[in-house]
């Protein structure tokens, strides 16, 4: 394992009832840089990176088996809490979901949660977040207006920011632009890019283009397989598998 | 080739509406107004038949008045004052024991329990809701009221706290089903987004979920109210009636008499036309009155909280917690929230472990409220859990209590004879076979009243009619009539089909009177089964030329049947069961033969339970015996909807 690994799967394998969702994965993921998930529909993209926070937990029927090292440590051993994990390992959703509270509510969830009580110290972390999700100028004298009143992107970068709130070191991005138009995807890219610096990005996306723009470090998934692992710059331009060829050249998919 | 089709439906001008289908659309919409008209007759009789204590004692000194003396010599007293602060009493004490169970096992049951313990939590929750009431007055009367006159020393435990405790039991089903409903709606997107930032599963609930589905929660809790207010047998046999504000105000072991009892015990025996007579329409009117404002709030509530999560439909500003966010600063709140957590953790123990236990824990969850902020998250998980859980085994437990006691007491005593047997000797021997004879002509005529009118409004409602002014007025009818208290039903069949068409004390009367009384939920169960079948199918046979009723009649109805039947057979579990609406306009209590007409007299199982508790001692064996075929009864029609309803749920995939 090299040394700026933060997670590393080995021989991951999942079930949903009698499903196998993942296939033997074995990957390991650098801190600091944003590695890319891409792949066809039901390939396995997003139950990979939820098993990263153990979402997949509170799924009925499912079954894990392997191991998901993270700082050396696997997540899933008895004594593991999913709690404190998860507090370190932030997720932004496919959907915009920011629960039905004001905009400031949303982003002080986290901390509160977390024992934050001091008023001064919230208000603080919000703008904090708000200003690296990109979001301050635009929310910054509706704080108290409903999350639910902001436009799609903006819920996005308001999850974005949430997440941050809590400080994690990686964070998780299910498809966070399927839901969003051109421009608002643009910020969130933006974002991404900015992000980096200080945070582990993995990002699943159906969109081949993104992977390219924002992401180091790609994986090519298939039929619950992690069938090629690189810089992004090797895997769309010379890429070792058939398939990892077939697919981002477009012939499948 | 050609199709075999005559050439003029291929040539003809395009022809509007054929008479058929208009003829049809007639029927339809008088049946939708059948619902309006009912709760418009049903208040102009009330108003009539009560206006004259009114202009005869003035209004202030009924509604203020503090003495309810009918009989009294030389002066009658009519002030309802000791009615009203009864029913309060009894409803505000049975919302402090409902509120807290209920929210807590629909917690366990929406989000906690795993598959099998919500298979056995769910039916046990409906089981309890289609337990007649008069067999929980006869469980309070016997059993509840022994134990807290030995529990507390008192003369008779037939009191305010009996009252509550039987009444919260009642309220249970509805408060717990409602609001699962809400908490199960809130998205998982919700609580998923909580989880991924590390809340615990606790603090996803309590900060997220339980906020999310508060409308509908308290849309729960106004509509258990509802169901309190309105109660009159279970009430009436265990809170002793003496017509008293109990006193002190607090005093928990007084017997009180409710707005409700005081209908069902004086009405029978009240002259016609008498001062007395008129008051007691009064006081129906201001029942009325108050269940109506309740039901109406709770409908309003239920209302916005379906456009808030209609499908497709931004959700906009509108959600509650969001406009209640800024109210509070977060340091009041947490102290409000510790405030509340003592009140609502307290009042948990309080049907567990009486008023003398009721101190120590006081003490003990204003403790653990002090250190709750101390505590680490997952303690406070820990803590929650246990409480939700000794709720909902508290629910089951009760539900446990009633059906053994009756079953052990009762089953020994069943025989053949017993139920093939007319009565003898005031029902302390013999059997009960005219009753159920009674009871089961009752039920068919009502079913056979309310299900034509009731599927012909709902099919009106949702295939003839785009959502406007004129649906939403008939389904808040539709509402209303079904929050109206059952005693109000009685009443108006008495002084409309009794009285007013002449009709007498008659098996008719008492089928039409329970018939008005179970059409609201024939309508709202068969809508909900016309609402289920996809519009697609609707599209399909539209598409190829068939008319709205063609559609309907082959298309829409055939699937939504099983639903139907399953309504249908929930009413007459209800009406079977049902003794406020018969007490004055059909029943007697004993009768050796049989009814020869639809105007004679009938007796019922229901009344006949409540007779034999209630005015004769000594019939022991026979009182179980009677509780228990009632119970059965009701039982067998709800297991069969039930298990219809699960086995088409399984079987269709649309």
């Amino acid at each position: 394992m090299s040394p700026d690994t933060i997670i590393a799967t080995d021989r991951l394998n999942l079930w949903y009832g009698d499903t196998r969702a993942l296939v033997d994965v074995s990957m390991e993921i650098p801190d600091r840089k944003v590695t890319a998930l891409i792949g066809p529909s039901g390939c396995g993209k997003s139950t990979l990176i939820r098993c990263f926070n153990r979402m997949n937990d509170i799924l009925p029927g499912c079954r894990i088996e392997g191991k998901v090292m993270y700082h050396g440590e696997n997540i899933y051993d008895n004594g593991s809490d999913p709690v404190s994990l998860r507090r370190r390992i932030g997720m932004v959703f496919q959907k915009p979901n920011p629960f039905p509270k004001s905009i400031y509510e949303n982003v002080a969830y986290g901390p509160r949660v977390h024992g934050i009580r001091d008023r001064r110290t919230l208000d603080s972390i919000v703008e904090e977040s708000l200003r690296r999700a990109a979001l301050w100028d635009e929310v910054r004298d509706r704080l108290s207006r409903s999350a639910l009143s902001l436009s799609g992107g903006q819920q996005q970068r308001l999850c974005i920011a949430r997440t941050l709130a809590v400080e994690p070191e990686v964070i998780l991005m299910d498809e966070p632009c399927s839901a969003l138009d051109p421009i608002a995807t643009a910020k969130v890219e933006g974002l991404i890019d900015e992000l980096k610096k200080q945070y582990c990005v993995i990002i699943v996306t159906h969109n081949m283009q993104q992977a390219a723009r924002v992401s180091d470090y790609t994986g090519f998934m298939y039929l619950g397989r992690l069938i090629e692992f690189g810089g992004t710059t090797q895997i769309f331009e010379s890429p070792r598998d058939e398939l990892t060829e077939n697919y981002i050249t477009g012939r499948f998919g | 080739m050609t199709l075999p089709l005559p050439r003029q439906a291929k040539q003809g001008r395009l022809i509007p509406a054929r008479t058929g289908e208009t003829l049809i659309r007639l029927i339809l919409l008088s049946c939708a107004g059948i619902a309006i008209v009912t709760i418009f007759f049903i208040l102009a009789f009330l108003i009539r038949d009560g206006y004259p204590v009114l202009s005869e004692t003035g209004i202030t000194s009924f509604l203020l008045g503090t003495e309810w003396n009918p009989t009294g010599y030389p002066v009658e007293k009519f002030g309802i004052v000791p009615l009203v602060a009864g029913t309060l009493c009894v409803t505000l004490g049975a919302m402090a024991i409902a509120v807290p169970l209920g929210i807590a096992c629909a917690i366990c049951v929406a989000r906690l329990a795993p598959p099998a313990v919500r298979a056995v939590v769910k039916p046990a929750i409906e089981l309890l809701a289609g337990i007649p009431s008069v067999v929980y007055g006869f469980f309070g009367l016997i059993v509840l009221t022994d134990w807290i006159r030995a529990t507390f020393g008192v003369p008779s435990g037939e009191s305010w706290l009996a009252g509550s405790i039987i009444l919260g039991i009642m309220a249970l089903p509805t408060i717990i089903s409602v609001s699962e409903d809400a908490l199960s709606c809130v998205p998982r997107e919700f609580s998923e987004g909580s989880l991924a930032l590390g809340a615990t599963h606790w603090q996803t609930i309590s900060r997220v979920i339980v906020p999310g589905a508060l409308p509908g929660i308290s849309a729960a809790v106004i509509l258990g109210m509802g169901r309190a207010i309105g109660e009159t047998m279970a009430v009436l046999m265990v809170t002793g009636n003496a017509a008293i504000v109990p006193s002190p105000l607090w005093n928990v072991l007084s017997p009180v008499r409710t707005l409700t009892g005081t209908l069902g015990i004086e009405m029978g025996e009240v002259a016609t036309g008498s001062m007395h007579y008129h008051a007691l329409f009064g006081v129906a009117v201001v029942l009325l009155v108050i269940t109506l404002a309740v039901n109406l709030v709770a409908t309003t509530i239920i209302g916005r909280l379906r456009e808030q999560y209609a499908p497709g439909r931004p959700c906009g500003n509108a959600v509650p917690g969001s406009r209640r966010a800024s109210l509070l600063s977060p340091e009041m709140r947490e102290r409000a929230k510790i405030i509340l957590l003592v009140a609502v953790l307290s009042l948990i123990g309080l049907p567990a472990a009486g008023i003398a236990g009721y101190a120590g824990c006081v003490f003990l969850f204003s403790l653990v409220a002090l250190s709750w902020r101390r505590l680490s998250p997952r303690t406070t998980q820990k803590i929650a859990f246990f409480f939700i859980s000794a709720a909902t085994a508290t629910v089951l437990l009760i539900l446990a209590v009633i059906l053994s006691d009756i079953l052990v007491k009762g089953l020994p005593a069943l025989s053949f004879e017993f139920l093939t047997e007319p009565p003898r000797d005031l029902g302390r021997s013999g059997g009960i076979f005219p009753a159920i004879v009674g009871t089961l002509y009752l039920v068919a005529g009502a079913i056979g009243f309310a299900l034509p009118l009731g599927i012909g409004a709902a099919i009106y409602l949702s295939e003839y009619r785009a959502e406007g002014k004129l649906t939403k007025i008939v389904r808040t009818g539709t509402e209303l009539l079904n929050g109206t208290p059952s005693i109000v039903f009685g009443l108006f069949g008495f002084a409309f089909l009794v009285l007013f068409l002449k009709f007498g004390v008659s098996l008719i009367a008492g089928q039409i009177t329970l018939g008005l009384m179970i059409l609201p939920t024939v309508i709202r169960t068969t809508e909900e089964a016309l609402k289920g079948v996809p519009v697609s199918l609707r599209e399909g046979s539209l598409a190829l030329g068939a008319t709205q009723w063609q559609t309907v009649s082959r298309v829409v109805i055939p699937p939504a049947v099983p639903g139907i039947v399953t309504g249908a057979i929930l009413s007459i579990g209800r009406a079977a069961g049902e003794t406020a609406p018969i007490l004055f306009t059909a029943v007697v209590f004993s009768q050796r033969f049989l009814p020869d007409s639809p105007f004679s007299p009938v007796m019922a199982l229901p009344y006949h339970l409540y007779i034999l508790a209630t005015n004769i001692p000594g019939a022991e064996a026979n009182k179980y015996a009677t509780a228990v075929v009632l119970l059965l009864l009701v039982i067998l029609f709800y297991a069969i909807a039930i298990g219809i309803r699960t086995h088409y749920q399984k079987n269709t995939h649309w």
